[in-house]
């Protein structure tokens, strides 16, 4: 395997695991305050018609990217409305969310399948132009891959360095208490999952817009689960997530490779390595690091009202 | 205070479902190239004359018709009949699955006044054949199968020629020698479209390899741009595919600076400015209104079709903007010898990835061969099975 | 999420009740259904046309009411594989891949025993549906019963898995030569085929289901695991304390529910396609999955509501046609419904929350 292909599941890895990390981030968000999300896969969806369907119209790629990620803020926000004030059960809204998904996704994108769309530039990263072995197309990418730095640091910082965070890690320990303190963990949580939503948003456009600048139905192809699991992976921290969302996307490049590189196994059979592989890091962490996870994940608050 | 809650929530949704999809089909879209406006059915109160028309129509497809690729080709083929024959109504139907939804779809179709069907997808061929055991009246047509019976036929263009010419292209344009080839599923009918592919690219450069990755799926966008990254990291500098829609192949080249060669439908081209080297598109109008008049005419009779460029059912799109002069003319004189009839495709000795000899020296494959064909010529990098 | 309870003694109130539930069903639908033709209308769509469509076909002629029982049968077969698990507030989405894995051995079965006559083989590729997808469920249903992980996510992922397997089989070793066209095995035998009705499509399958629902509802009225199984969903601390093996049940559970899948599988496969052929299902074992909740997994209303869902489903096929919906949008309706019935809106119900 020389060093081209190597670096080429890196960079294929970066491309694929992108829209994956950005929607983990959404969902630690939301986890740390207390709320499984597993309608994510509706909302990628949602969002990735919808941002592709407004760059379609307006050819313009970036209010495409804007328009995907109010969609998200909407779906989410749809999934607090049954979550957070009618209480209903967080896991079969979250599937509602899913199917909800499907259907207005597929709605809303049909007139636009195999429209063409102004993708976005990519570039290499300035710093980098002077290492040949990374000067490659390979390397070029979109600005949505780079802005992943930054807002890395800005999650981080978000939850861990300011009020709001404190107030969100709050009501996911114990939503009573935060109340208690005089926070309002109904608030919290639906600014919480805006939150996540325009995150996830952003994910969908890089996959619709960016990477493949097309619009298929159901093409996010489970993302939104992976995310759940890269939750658990990265132990709900917002830097680990980004080691998962490499490892997910890698193994989508890596079963490419094999095939490139000739290898005799079914194609059939690779593709379910990054789903087993999920499974995989399910079992072997998912179990002891429960304990790391907020401690009221999953519980309805059902406040004084 | 609750009720006011959910009213004000409730309003908030209808609002959110107001902004969704009013992003969505309030008007059709810039139409791509010459194919009609993209909706999909005439209702039946909406006849375009006054008199009941002279045909009804249906159509079945497996994708959807704006997919830059085989449906908008069946589709802009469809067109071209009503544009000729004016009387017609088209029936149509997308993402129709190849099981049994395309039967109850033909029912449909057949209860709306359809005498003419075009089942458009290979895995339409039973359930068309099931339909029309039950509708001996109905004429259907099926594309890219084997199947033929009174009232059931099958046409299809010749690919194997044109990706032969386009080898050829990318033969003379590859500088790395390796050319990339994405494809949905190792069927018969791919893996004879990469083997003459492969063929002639040897025929001009005998270094030339072709590398195939599988994506597992007529339309998964998201695998192929992936695995057309994964074949340019390993070298590749030109592609061409054989999935359902080229779009997400040829884009994904093109941001890459590789060349590309499309299929299915000249639509392809505008996705690839720079780096197009040239493609092949079905264009079965003139033969679909043919088959339709003669329905009219009631002088249709079953007939095994397979028709090539010289027949006008498949057209070559033009060249790119970096194709040189000297590579034209070679492609161009391959050309020639095709549509007069004197190219020979599988001419023995063909030996594959193992050294077998697949096709002795002196016979040439079959047409029904190729299409049971479960192996790759030397040279071909990739798994068939 | 309200259940309905066991019937009272007096009858004419278990009529009053009956009552009240099919009027809180419909009230229920019908503000799903105004809410999807809001979103139709918004999109261009003409709700009404729809609808109207949609009742003329499904209701107006014979075939197409035959489809809509055709429809039918995995979705029962696919409610009951989660319905059964929710009882002791399990959680299967996994149906799909489940029903994917049924489909698999039973066609392995079919493909082997091809000399076997039809008394012996038929019931011999049930029970190998019921075998593959009850193995399916064994690991997700293990790793809930460690404490590992949670069932939701690892069903879900196993979805993902499953058609992939089943489809390299199909272009592998089980790949009909004569076809190099199409990815299918070969015909199955008329010994493996499930007999139909009156030219219809509509097969011995229905029988099956309606068998399996029956038995559903006795099990959980009648027996004593019925009533351990309520006593687990009710408090599974006090159940543990009072000497029910909670592990054991959630394993079993898991996998019966896996086995009903695998039946739905089967069926298909036997009675509709006579062959195996890669992503058969339209997503079957998500219905599922949508019409145990919307039941409350209940076996009338799960009888019910796959009715209307496989209604629903096959006017989709005509709207894709006439309207130019894309089929998707059945998850939309059966979704928007779900969304309702899980809100509990205060006026539908005579209590409170």
């Amino acid at each position: 395997m020389s060093l081209l292909s190597i670096l080429g599941v890196i960079s294929s890895a970066i491309f694929s695991g992108t829209s994956l990390l950005y929607t983990t981030w959404g969902e630690i968000l939301d986890e740390r305050a207390g709320i499984v999300n597993l309608g994510l896969e509706g909302v990628l969806l949602v969002s990735a018609s919808t941002g592709f369907a407004v760059a379609a119209r307006s050819g313009n790629p970036y209010i495409g990217v804007l328009a995907a990620m109010l969609a998200g803020g909407l779906m989410n926000l749809l999934f607090g409305f049954m979550v957070i004030t009618r209480r209903a059960n967080q896991l079969a809204s979250g599937l509602a969310l899913m199917f909800f998904g499907f259907g207005l996704s597929a709605l809303i994108g049909k007139p636009y399948t195999g429209t063409m769309i102004k993708g976005m530039p990519r570039f290499i990263f300035p710093g980098l132009a002077g290492i040949p072995a990374l000067s490659t197309s390979q390397f070029k990418f979109d600005v949505l891959i780079y802005l992943a730095v930054p807002i890395t640091i800005l999650i981080w910082w978000l939850l861990f360095r300011t009020r709001w965070g404190l107030s969100l890690r709050a009501v996911g320990e114990n939503a009573n208490t935060a109340f208690a303190a005089g926070y309002n963990p109904r608030l919290i949580q639906y600014q919480t999952l805006f939150v996540c939503g325009l995150l996830t948003g952003l994910g969908a456009a890089h996959l619709s817009i960016a990477w493949t600048m097309t619009w298929a139905e159901y093409m996010t192809a489970g993302r939104g689960f992976i995310a759940v699991a890269l939750v658990i992976f990265s132990k709900w921290h917002p830097v680990r997530a980004i080691a998962g969302a490499l490892l997910f996307g890698g193994a989508v490049a890596f079963q490419l490779l094999l095939q490139a590189m000739g290898i005799a196994i079914s194609p059939f059979l690779l593709d379910t390595i990054p789903y087993i592989l999920t499974l995989l890091v399910l079992i072997a962490w998912g179990g002891t690091r429960r304990h790391a996870a907020p401690a009221s994940l999953g519980r309805v608050y059902q406040g004084s009202e | 205070m609750k009720n006011k809650l959910i009213h004000s929530t409730l309003a908030i949704v209808m609002v959110a479902a107001v902004l969704l999809a009013a992003c969505g089909p309030a008007a059709t879209p810039v139409p791509l190239e010459t194919s009609a406006p993209v909706e999909p059915t005439v209702a039946p109160t909406e006849v375009p004359t006054e008199a009941p028309p002279c045909l009804t129509i249906g159509a079945l497809y497996v994708g959807s018709v704006n997919d830059a690729g085989y449906n908008q080709a069946m589709h802009d083929g469809l067109m071209e009949v009503q544009n000729n024959i004016p009387c017609v109504k088209i029936i149509e139907a997308e993402n129709i699955w190849e099981g049994p939804a395309a039967e109850t779809t033909m029912e449909t179709m057949i209860q709306e006044g359809a005498s003419l069907i075009f089942a458009t997808s290979f895995g339409h061929q039973e359930p068309a054949m099931n339909v029309a055991k039950k509708h001996p009246d109905v004429i259907f047509e099926h594309a890219g199968g084997w199947m033929m019976d009174a009232n059931f036929a099958n046409f299809y263009g010749k690919p194997p020629e044109t990706f032969y010419l386009m080898g050829v292209a990318a033969g003379l344009m590859t500088q790395s020698n390796k050319l990339g080839f994405v494809a949905a599923m190792p069927l018969g009918w791919t893996l004879t479209f990469v083997n003459s592919f492969e063929l002639g690219a040897q025929s001009v450069n005998p270094d030339a390899e072709t590398i195939v990755t599988f994506t597992g799926s007529w339309s998964d966008r998201a695998k192929e741009a992936a695995a057309t990254d994964a074949l340019i990291n390993q070298g590749v500098d030109v592609v061409t595919m054989h999935v359902d829609s080229p779009a997400t192949v040829i884009q994904t080249a093109e941001a890459r600076g590789v060349y590309s060669i499309g299929f299915q439908s000249l639509a392809a081209q505008q996705f690839a400015p720079e780096y197009w080297i040239s493609g092949a598109g079905f264009t079965f109008g003139g033969l679909m209104t043919g088959m339709a008049q003669d329905v009219i005419d009631g002088k249709w009779e079953p007939q095994f079709i397979r028709c090539g460029v010289a027949d006008g059912c498949m057209a070559i799109a033009p060249f790119g903007p970096k194709v040189p002069q000297e590579v034209q003319d070679k492609f161009n004189a391959v050309l020639a010898e095709l549509e007069g009839g004197t190219l020979v495709l599988f001419k023995g000795p063909i030996v594959d990835q193992d050294g077998t000899i697949r096709v002795p020296e002196g016979e040439v494959l079959s047409d029904e061969d190729m299409g049971n064909v479960d192996w790759f010529v030397k040279g071909v990098i990739g798994q068939p099975k | 999420m309200s259940q309905i309870t066991s019937t009272p003694s007096r009858s004419s109130t278990s009529v009053l009740i009956a009552v009240q539930v099919i009027v809180r069903y419909l009230f229920i639908f019908l503000i799903a259904l105004v809410l999807f033709g809001m979103i139709l209308v918004i999109a261009g769509k003409n709700p009404l046309a729809a609808i109207s469509d949609t009742l003329s076909f499904t209701l107006g002629s014979t075939f197409g009411f035959s489809e809509v029982i055709v429809k039918m049968i995995p979705l029962v077969f696919t409610a009951i594989a989660v319905a059964l698990p929710s009882r002791v507030v399990l959680i299967n989405v996994g149906a799909e891949g489940q029903l994917y894995m049924g489909a698999w051995l039973a066609a392995w079965g079919a493909l082997t025993f091809t000399s076997l006559p039809a008394w012996a083989l038929l019931p011999l590729m049930a029970l190998l549906g019921m075998i593959g997808g009850s193995l399916w469920a064994l690991i997700p249903a293990f790793l809930r019963a460690r404490g590992l992980v949670n069932e939701t996510i690892t069903t879900l992922l196993m979805n993902y898995v499953a058609p992939s397997i089943v489809t390299f089989f199909i272009y592998g070793p089980w790949r009909s030569r004569g076809d190099a066209l199409f990815p299918q095995t070969a015909d199955f035998v008329p010994a493996a085929r499930l007999p139909a009705f009156f030219g219809t499509r509509v097969h011995f399958g229905l029988i099956l289901a309606l068998i399996l629902l029956v038995l559903y509802w006795f099990i959980m009225k009648y027996t004593r695991w019925g009533l351990e199984m309520r006593a687990i969903g009710g408090n599974p601390q006090a159940a543990r304390r009072n000497g029910i093996p909670l592990t054991t049940y959630i394993i079993v559970i898991m996998c019966l529910g896996g086995a009903f899948a695998g039946l739905a599988g089967m069926s298909e496969i036997s009675g509709i396609h006579g062959r195996l052929r890669p992503g058969f299902s339209p997503g079957f074992g998500y219905m599922g999955f949508l019409i145990s909740w919307l039941s409350g997994g209940n076996p009338i209303g799960i009888l019910i509501m796959s009715f209307v869902a496989a209604l629903i489903s096959a006017g989709a096929d005509i709207l894709q046609i006439n309207q130019g919906l894309p089929y998707a949008v059945v998850n939309l309706l059966l979704a928007i419904t779900l969304f309702v019935v899980l809100a509990h809106p205060t006026f539908l119900k005579g209590k409170k929350a």
